[in-house]
């Protein structure tokens, strides 16, 4: 029988970076799959949306090239041409995964672990002998149970990314941050877009100030937004399909050709043998301590099973502190910057607490903004719209939560990510020399704007 | 010209008396000139309720964001949705079409506090002699 000292159930972002982690600290790892390696993220979320919205932001680039001083003649959008590179893409990355983990000697076994207590991984029909296991199996569309969820034209987000021909319209049901990124995708592409959401905001997790600017965002670009609306059936009506939904004005309607459920996502632990090996469970996520251990000794789980943020990098960092731990060292997983970015035109990115939280906490906070439009390198650029936002501690000037919507806010926000785990303050990042003209110098005169006051932004009383 | 049956604040918000004790809300034409071509408007939700001289919302133009002021307190009845799609009307007709806010008044006698057009005429040349000065 095969022997390791760790095997990995599931090669998503948290198993496979668990797996080369493991391997540069010198143990010996299996990793199971039982469909591609890279996950959810690399197959069927983050990277094929990010190489869709590419294609539409060049588009709106085209668009407007005319302005810049350069001349485009005609300028169509081949969808099935922007859905063969969507696939390429995430070709090249996945074989790319797959050429690092034959580099580490890392076996890759496909199939479904079971485990098998006390200390074994079954795979098909094959049976590793192992030390340690880290559980990395992710999550999966979770069910929207509605009258007419199943009728066809109703498409889940992996369904959607298979779509042949580009949709007249659709409705999106769910306002989350993978609602907002389809609606921006395919309204940019010309998709008359409506999103239906049953809280009264966008992006619930974000800072209200920023949800609202998206809301007002959205509509401007054509999409239809119908925020406190509760779906409850999906009927057929000759050639479309009808979104019934409860709001507080009665019950509405809107119709599409196609119908997406972004209606959320839940840890996946399916015939892992959870219930026999007496692992415990918060629902269906896998309940771990600081150390990211279960209950039951040498087993550690990570990424979308743990059923919290489910975001690629977090289970990515999960994944290398859970293999720390399987190896004898100690070390606990540090959530105090958790970076969030949306993808919509202009990106969202967020780090720390929000307005709201900050009010509700009882802390006493400091909230500076500064838009983009006088941020010289935005100017040039033609991208103005949106701001930085910062809420420090008042008593001491730590940074508390950082909230950024404009131009590359998802890479803008790594130093906003950097500062708090430092624990730096706004003083610390105004005092750091930053290059002009860039648009990183927006979260500097933030930082300004939480001690004398920006440079280049004077707020009128 | 300011309309004559409006009221004005210091903040230069102007608001409308509507019948029923209700009052449309807006910036007055010094303030669009102040602040240049406005972009983006952030005004409270229909339901929320507002305070006399406290801060409602924040308008933002192509060179500064300013806060917006309450003229009176009550609550928002409606929001110009006109506006949030087309925030330029703030500046092509602020005292019309670029209108932001109803509010349903909750205590009409505050609006005594507030300035007459002409007042609100002085007022504005006192700060253009201060800016000159």
């Amino acid at each position: 029988m095969t022997e390791k000292d760790i095997v990995i159930i599931g090669g998503g972002p948290g198993g496979y970076a668990a797996a080369i982690h493991a391997v540069h600290l010198g143990a010996s790892v299996a990793v199971v799959e039982k469909d591609s390696l890279g996950g959810t993220c690399l197959n069927r979320g983050c990277i094929p949306t990010k190489a869709l919205i590419q294609s539409v932001e060049v588009l709106l680039e085209a668009r407007k090239a005319n302005e810049l001083g350069i001349e485009i003649g005609n300028i169509t959008a081949n969808f099935s041409k922007i859905m063969a590179r969507k696939t390429s893409v995430v070709n090249k990355l996945a074989s790319g995964v797959k050429q690092l983990m034959k580099a580490d000697n890392i076996t890759v076994y496909n199939g479904i672990g079971h485990i098998l207590p006390p200390q074994l991984v079954k795979v098909n029909d094959e049976e590793i002998a192992t030390r340690k296991i880290i559980i990395a199996t992710g999550s999966e569309p979770a069910p929207f149970p509605i009258p007419g969820s199943d009728l066809p034209g109703v498409l889940t987000t992996d369904e959607v990314l298979e779509l042949k021909e580009l949709p007249e319209s659709l409705v999106v049901i769910g306002g989350s941050y993978v609602g907002v990124e389809f609606a921006t995708i395919f309204n940019g592409l010309g998709t008359k877009v409506a999103i239906v959401e049953k809280l009264p905001l966008l992006l619930e997790s974000i800072d209200e100030e920023i949800s609202r600017r998206l809301a007002q965002t959205l509509l401007r670009q054509g999409i239809e937004v119908r925020l406190r609306t509760t779906v409850k059936a999906i009927e057929r009506e000759g050639a479309v399909l009808k979104v019934v939904g409860d709001t507080p004005q009665g019950e509405q309607e809107v119709t599409g050709q196609m119908v997406l459920m972004a209606t959320g996502r839940q840890p996946y632990t399916e015939e892992l043998g959870l219930p026999q090996l007496g692992i415990k469970l918060d629902g269906l996520a896998i309940v771990v301590d600081e150390r990211l251990e279960t209950n039951v000794d040498g087993v550690y789980a990570v990424g979308d099973v743990l059923g919290k943020s489910m975001l690629a990098h977090t289970a990515s960092y999960e994944g290398e502190i859970a293999v720390e731990n399987a190896l004898g060292r100690s070390c606990q997983a540090d959530y105090r910057a958790v970076p969030g970015c949306i993808f919509t035109h202009p990106e969202i990115a967020s780090v720390g607490i929000t307005e709201r939280e900050a009010k509700d906490s009882g802390i006493p906070y400091k909230v500076s903004k500064f838009p983009f439009l006088a941020c010289a390198r935005a100017v040039t650029m033609d991208e103005t719209a949106g701001m930085v936002k910062m809420i420090c501690n008042a008593k001491n000037g730590r940074v508390l939560g950082i909230h950024i919507m404009g131009p590359h806010a998802s890479e803008l926000i790594a130093e906003g990510v950097l500062a708090m785990q430092l624990g730096a303050t706004a003083s610390d990042i105004a005092h750091t020399i930053h290059a002009h003209p860039t648009l990183s110098e927006a979260v500097h005169e933030t930082a300004m704007g939480q001690l004398e006051g920006s440079i280049h932004f004077q707020r009128v009383p | 010209m300011n309309p004559k049956e409006y009221k004005y604040t210091q903040e230069h918000e102007w608001i409308c008396p509507e019948p029923g004790n209700k009052g449309k809300v807006g910036i007055t034409d010094f303030a669009q000139s102040e602040l240049g071509d406005v972009v983006y408007l952030d005004l409270p939700s229909p339901g929320t309720q507002v305070e006399q001289f406290k801060k409602m919302g924040e308008i933002e133009s192509v060179k500064a964001v300013s806060d917006l002021f309450a003229p009176a307190s009550g609550q928002v009845l409606e929001v110009n949705q006109a506006v949030i799609d087309e925030p330029g009307l703030v500046n092509h007709d602020p005292y019309g079409d670029g209108w932001l806010v109803r509010l349903e008044l909750s205590n009409p006698s505050e609006l005594d506090a507030l300035m007459g057009s002409d007042k609100y005429d002085e007022f504005i040349a006192q700060l253009g002699e201060e800016d000159s000065e």
